[in-house]
Parts: C-alpha cells; structure tokens; sequence
C-alpha cells in the first residue's frame, strides 16, 4: 500500500492504536513485525515468503561469519550471502537486460539468438531490502559487530515497513538500539512524526504528482514534437518531481518510524543547493550513496591507490550505481555522467586549484547554479525510456527546436521548480526537524493546515512512488 | 479543513455536484466480480454506448439468474477484454459484446488492453479498499474530482474560464447517465459531420476480406468460453443520422457483420438495427441515448436476448 492511500491511513491508524496498546516490548515488536508483512504483502502475497526467506537466510549467514575463526571460511560465507542476493536481485531485475544484450553481442558476431521472454514481476522493494541485508552481513564480516541473536529482531530492522519498499537503506547499527530499547509513541514523536507524514505527503501529492507530472510526463512522452519552452520546462518539472516524489517518499517513511518511536536517518538534505557534485551526492539519496561508498568505493580501494585509481573507483561506483536504478542503459549513463562529473571534480581540486582553497561566495553560488544545471540536464537520461528518446530531448532544448510560450500549467512547473530551489539554498544548512521545533506552534499549525488543505485538493491518478520501480 | 469545506461549498453554489470518476481501480473492481457472486456472470463488454446505454441494476431485475458487470470503458473497444476473459479459467458465465465493424479492426484490439493489465498485474486488496474508499469520498465531494482541484481552479481563474459542466452522471458499478438536458447534442452532430471525413481518411486500412480473416483468434476465444459452459453474444448497438451513414458506407453491412455472422456460427449475433424494440429509442446526439431512456431500452434489449433464447429468466 502507499502512503498516499486511504488504505495506508486506516491501516497506520490501526498500528498506532494496537502498537501502543500492547504492553511488553517484545509483544509490541511482534505486531510490528507482522503489520510489516501484512504492509509488504498489500503490493503482492507471493513475494513476502521471498521477504522472509532472504532475511532468514541472511541472519544465519551472518551467525556463520561471526562464528567462524578461519578468514578463508569467513570470505566463503560473504562470497555466498554476496552470490545469493545479488543473484537473486539479478534474477528478479537484471535478467531481461542481460540476455537482450547478449542477444545484441551475438548479433554483432552474427549468431541470431532470440532470448526466452520471462514475464518476471519485480518484487517492490528488493533493492533495498538486499541493502540492508548485505550491510549487515558486509559489517559483520568485517568486524564491527556481533550479530543479533534474536531471529526476530533481524527480521524487524529488514521488514520495518516505513523503509521497506524505499528506503531510507538503514544500517543495522542506526536500528539496533533502537529495536533492542523499549519504546512507544510520544506525544512530540506523534506530533512531528505526523508534521512528516503531512509534508512528505505535500511534496508527492501537491508538488511531484499535481505541478510537475503532468509537465514531465507531456514532455517525454512526445519528445518529437516538443518545443523549446516544452523542453525545458518539462526537464525542470522532472527534476521537480524526481526530487519531491523520491524526497516525500522518505519524509513520510521518517514521519512514520517516528510516529512508533523510532529515528530513521535522513535521506536528502537539500540537494539542489548543492555546490559541486561530491556535496551533491552528500545531499542526494543519502543513504544509497553513502551505502555505496562504504561497501563498493572502499572495498574497490576508494582513494588508497593513487589518483587515476581513484577517478576509476569514482566511475565504477557510479556506474553501478546508476544500473542499481534500472535495467537499462539509461541509467548507467546516468550513473556515468555522475562518476565523469565527480572525477572531473576532484580532478580541478587537487590538480588545479590551490590546496585548501576556500571558493568566494558569490563563486559557490555560481558553482551550485552550474551543478543545478547539470544535475537538471543529466536527469534526462534518468527519465528517458531509452538512448534515442534521450538525445531526441536534448536535441528540442536547443532554440532551434522552435518556440511557444508557456502554458500556464508549465508556468506552475518552472514556478514550482525555482520556489524548490530556492527553498533548498534557504535550507541548506538547517536541519528540518530543529527548525520545525523552534516554529511557534500556531504558525506550524497554519503551515500544516495549509499543506493538508493542498493535499486533499490534489485528488487525482494514484501515481507510484518512481522509486518503486527500483 | 475549513478551507476545504469553503472550496466545496463553492463549488457547489455554482452549480457542480459529486461525481464518480471511472478508472482503471474501478475497472478492476468490477472485473474482480465477473469471476465470483451469485448467479452466472453476465460480462457487458463495449464501449460508451454500453456504458451510458445498458443499466446493470436494471438488466439484474430482468434476469435474475444473472450478474451483470460493467466492463464496457468509453472510448476503448473492448477485444482485449473478450480475450481475458476467454483466458481466464475462473470466467463461466455470458459476454454481451457491443461493438461497431470498427472495433473489429485488429489494430483496435488492444485498446482495453492496459485495464486487463492493470487487473491482473498490479490490482491487490489494498487498492480495492483504497477503492472503496475513494468511491465514498466522490460520493460526496465535489473536490474528489481534479477538475476542481487547487491547480485546476488556479488554472481556470488564470486562464479566465470554468470547469467543465458534466452531463454525464457516473455510479459505481460502472454505468453512467447522460443527461441531454443539461448539453447540445445538435453541437456533437456538427461536429461529427465536420470532422467525418478526417475521421475516415485516418482509419486503419481494411478491406472485408483481411478483417474478417484478422478475426480467426477469435473461435479461440469463443470455444474457450462455450466450453466452460459460457456463450458469446456479439451485438451492436444502434446508431443513427450520419453515424449510420458513415458506418454503412465505410463498412457496408452486407461485407461485414454479414460474413462475420457467417463466419462464426458457434455465437451469437444481435443488431439492434434489426429490432424495432432496439433502434425505436431517441439517439440525441446519433450514438447515444438519454438517461432517461435507459430502462426502457435495458427491457427491450433483456426481452429480445430472453426470446432468443440466448439467457433464461
């Protein structure tokens, strides 16, 4: 079920009011467990005894490599616990894309091989559940803590409904004390939990899928005859919605976890503020790209060995990082062009400029105007169904491509985009939730009251969550 | 929500009400009930002149051994249903399939294609309840519509207009009710007479001979039914004034529904062009009829299947 659902709304009303009526904490964690299946089991009954098999299997895997003295069988049990989930995810999301390009490769040594088609549905969420699972079992192999002995437990920080299906990917040491300390809803963690919910519900609802959809969506879906102003204010109003769609997904699953209790950590802080593209990904999806870093830019040496092994570290991170996404070309661009920024980057910081040089402000600003850009333009090949289409919408972004004004429903994306950004430059270096505390109560209230007013006049198609698809 | 209460209350001054809006959620709810409930399964298949035309609670009444289910969608024609529920092994009840020699048109059999998706690929219990919801919530707000929303109403005060008038009013099993009081159906004739010819230039090509040949999958179809204890009613509805004009030149009668009657004797075929019961009703705009001739025309149509002997009381 998502968020923006009546179901989500009579079923998180029933896990607070059963949630916080039961008395002991291992009962408590029971029903969360339970009304965490019954949630992942809302989007389709034949994927939660994969759900629950792969953190089974997981929780056992990681007590071998804990309980084994021998580095050779401690990297045999990793390798395998690696083997079987990417396997699995490979399996599930990756197979399709694998064979139609090693059809392709065959072609091109003239071998004709027409690949099975397999109608595989993709489990929601198993990107991000097999996250937390390798963390887990990636952490304990390399010592920094024991496993859990409490199957349950395990089961609990994988399944947690608020993150399951897309994120924030948490890692067991952000959710183990709190899974192991007694707790319950508070009347501050009810407040600003449900404050969350609202604005993560604002920025979907209101902000990705009534202003900027539409725009997005009227442009990618006919590229070849859109105009300049079409293009432009449809990839802005995709890196809107992007943005709004993915961020309000995260801010309703905090608002959520902190309804319960618990703290789940922040995912985006601020991303089109960002001045440079290494401070972008501190920004964007911060959970992935620091799960990233942790477990495949280190483990591929990160900046160990040398400057050029590093900018390849940098771009085979990303690479990977953009086929995580999807199955599709597309997104490895994506990712490329990422990894080329980021290397260009630290290139210019370390080749051409001074060391510990500190850029003016007016030269920051200009800097994140240019990420803004970038990051805006490279979008495209996020959101592109394929190559052709891609270039095909580069291609209409250029005056050539012919003029019309705007209408006004693209003049409320581009609005819509620059108020984004100009909140995220206001934002930057505030921390939502300390500054939600400090707002006088009745102007939080009005805010509030504001934004559920929008929501609920924002009726409309229930679109998915984009990073459902992932 | 005070705000929310004074933007539907200003709505409702100026004349809106509540409507249900149809979607591919409400398709699925209706398609869950073709495969369980009491009695056999009576699937209306079509287009708007089935939706805005047959009154399920009505044609109950009339046939009472059977579960009328709404699965014409306007605009869409509707083979791709037929052929779902051909495949699907739980369907053993009467599809009731309305369409024109236009909607035989293999490059037309996909068009209900994305609801059958959506039912089989993404339509869980948590939806249905959303659903069920939702459908309460249209019931009674006129801001569950979008056309009223905060950005549409912007939208309109920008742009100096009103949202559109609805003439149509829909309920939750699927069934609307055109209300010609309340429109211009002489408008919808001119401009149907003004854009015929366009119309037809951009029509797939055809000739008789390949449309009837593009149909053979569909002894499939029938036999799978027929042999879950089902039949195939193949009917179409009337039309009038330059559409029937149009249709008989484009798709003369004789090369088309004749030779598919020909050709598929295992179902059944209904015109209602041929009953005088069926093609006496009012068509204001040529293709459709009003609302308040629906249960008329709902008898007529369960009397001339009940004396073929095609259903039974």
């Amino acid at each position: 079920m998502q968020f923006d659902s009546f179901t989500f709304v009579v079923f998180f009303a029933a896990v607070l009011c059963v949630y916080n009526a039961l008395r002991g904490w291992s009962a408590r964690k029971w029903f969360l467990l339970i009304a965490s299946w019954v949630f992942y089991a809302a989007w389709n009954p034949l994927f939660l005894p994969l759900l629950i098999g792969s953190a089974t299997l997981d929780f056992w895997i990681a007590r071998r490599i804990h309980a084994s003295a021998r580095p050779v069988a401690r990297k045999r049990w990793i390798v395998a616990t690696l083997l079987i989930n990417l396997g699995v995810l490979g399996l599930f999301k990756y197979h399709a894309f694998l064979l139609d390009n090693f059809a392709a490769l065959l072609a091109l040594a003239g071998v004709h091989y027409v690949p099975a088609q397999f109608d595989i549905v993709l489990p929601i969420g198993i990107s991000f559940y097999t996250f937390h699972s390798l963390s887990y079992c990636l952490d304990i192999y390399r010592g920094k803590f024991e496993p859990t002995r409490n199957w349950r437990d395990y089961a609990l920080y994988v399944a947690f409904f608020p993150q399951l299906v897309a994120g924030p990917i948490t890692r067991f040491t952000q959710m183990r004390e709190q899974i192991e300390t007694p707790r319950r809803t508070t009347r501050e963690s009810l407040g600003l939990g449900c404050a969350l919910l609202v604005l993560g519900l604002f920025e979907k609802c209101v902000l990705a899928d009534t202003v900027f959809a539409p725009v997005a969506d009227g442009f990618f879906n006919a590229v070849g005859s859109a105009s300049a102003a079409a293009a432009w204010s449809g990839t802005l109003a995709f890196s809107g919605q992007i943005f709004c769609d993915f961020a309000g997904y995260s801010t309703c699953a905090i608002g959520a976890a902190l309804a319960l209790g618990f703290q789940l950590p922040i995912n985006f802080r601020y991303p089109y503020a960002a001045a440079g593209f290494a401070d972008f990904w501190r920004r964007w999806h911060i959970s992935l790209s620091t799960w990233l870093r942790d477990y495949l830019y280190v483990s591929l040496g990160g900046n160990r060995r040398g400057a050029w092994r590093t900018y390849v570290n940098l771009m085979l991170t990303m690479l990977i990082g953009g086929l995580w996404h999807g199955a599709a070309w597309t997104f490895v661009i994506w990712g490329g062009l990422h990894g080329l920024y980021l290397a260009a980057e630290r290139f210019a910081r370390e080749r051409l400029l001074p060391a510990n040089w500190q850029a003016p402000a007016p030269l920051r600003f200009g800097y994140g105007l240019l990420t803004l850009l970038l990051v805006t333009l490279t979008w495209i090949w996020f959101r592109a169904p394929d190559a052709a289409t891609a270039w095909q919408a580069f291609g209409r972004l250029l005056p050539a491509a012919g003029g019309s004004a705007l209408d006004t429903t693209q003049m409320f994306a581009v609005v819509g985009f620059v108020l984004v950004a100009a909140v995220h430059w206001l934002m930057r270096e505030r921390e939502l939730m300390t500054w939600q505390r400090r707002l006088p109560a009745p102007v939080l209230g009005i805010v509030l009251g504001l934004m559920l007013a929008l929501i609920v006049l924002s009726p409309g198609d229930n679109h998915a969550f984009i990073y459902f698809q992932f | 929500m005070v705000i929310c209460a004074g933007v539907e209350a200003h709505w409702r001054a100026s004349g809106y009400r509540p409507n249900i809006l149809d979607s591919r959620q409400l398709w699925a709810q209706q398609r869950e009930r073709v495969d369980r409930g009491p009695g056999t399964a009576l699937a209306l298949l079509g287009a708007s002149r089935t939706e805005f035309g047959i009154d399920p609670q009505r044609l109950r009444e009339r046939l009472p051994k059977y579960r009328p289910v709404m699965l014409a969608v306007d605009a869409h024609y509707p083979l791709a249903t037929l052929r779902d529920l051909a495949a699907d092994e739980d369907f053993r009840g009467v599809v009731l399939c309305d369409l024109d020699a236009v909607g035989y048109l293999r490059t037309f059999w996909d068009m209900q294609q994305p609801y059958v998706d959506y039912f089989h690929k993404q339509w869980t219990p948590s939806w249905n309840l959303h659903r069920h919801l939702l459908t309460d919530w249209q019931r009674i707000a006129v801001i569950a519509n979008p056309a009223f929303g905060w950005k549409a109403s912007l939208t309109h005060a920008l742009d100096g207009g009103q949202p559109f008038h609805d003439y149509i009013r829909y309920y939750a099993n699927r069934s609307g009710d055109i209300d010609y009081r309340q429109t211009d159906p002489e408008s919808t004739k001119r401009h149907f007479a003004q854009t015929m010819e366009g119309s037809i230039a951009h029509l797939p090509p055809h000739d008789p001979q390949r449309w009837l040949v593009d149909l053979a999958p569909m002894h499939a179809w029938i036999a799978a039914i027929d042999a879950r204890g089902g039949s195939v009613i193949f009917y179409s509805s009337p039309v009038d004034g330059l559409q029937r004009e149009a249709l008989q030149r484009v798709f003369p009668r004789e090369q088309y529904w004749d030779r598919l009657v020909a050709a598929f004797p295992e179902a059944h075929f209904l015109d209602a062009l041929d009953v005088p019961a069926l093609s006496r009703f009012d068509l204001p705009d040529d293709s459709h009829m009003d609302y308040r001739d629906k249960p008329a025309y709902t008898d007529a149509l369960a009397a001339m299947l009940l004396e073929r002997g095609w259903l039974s009381r």
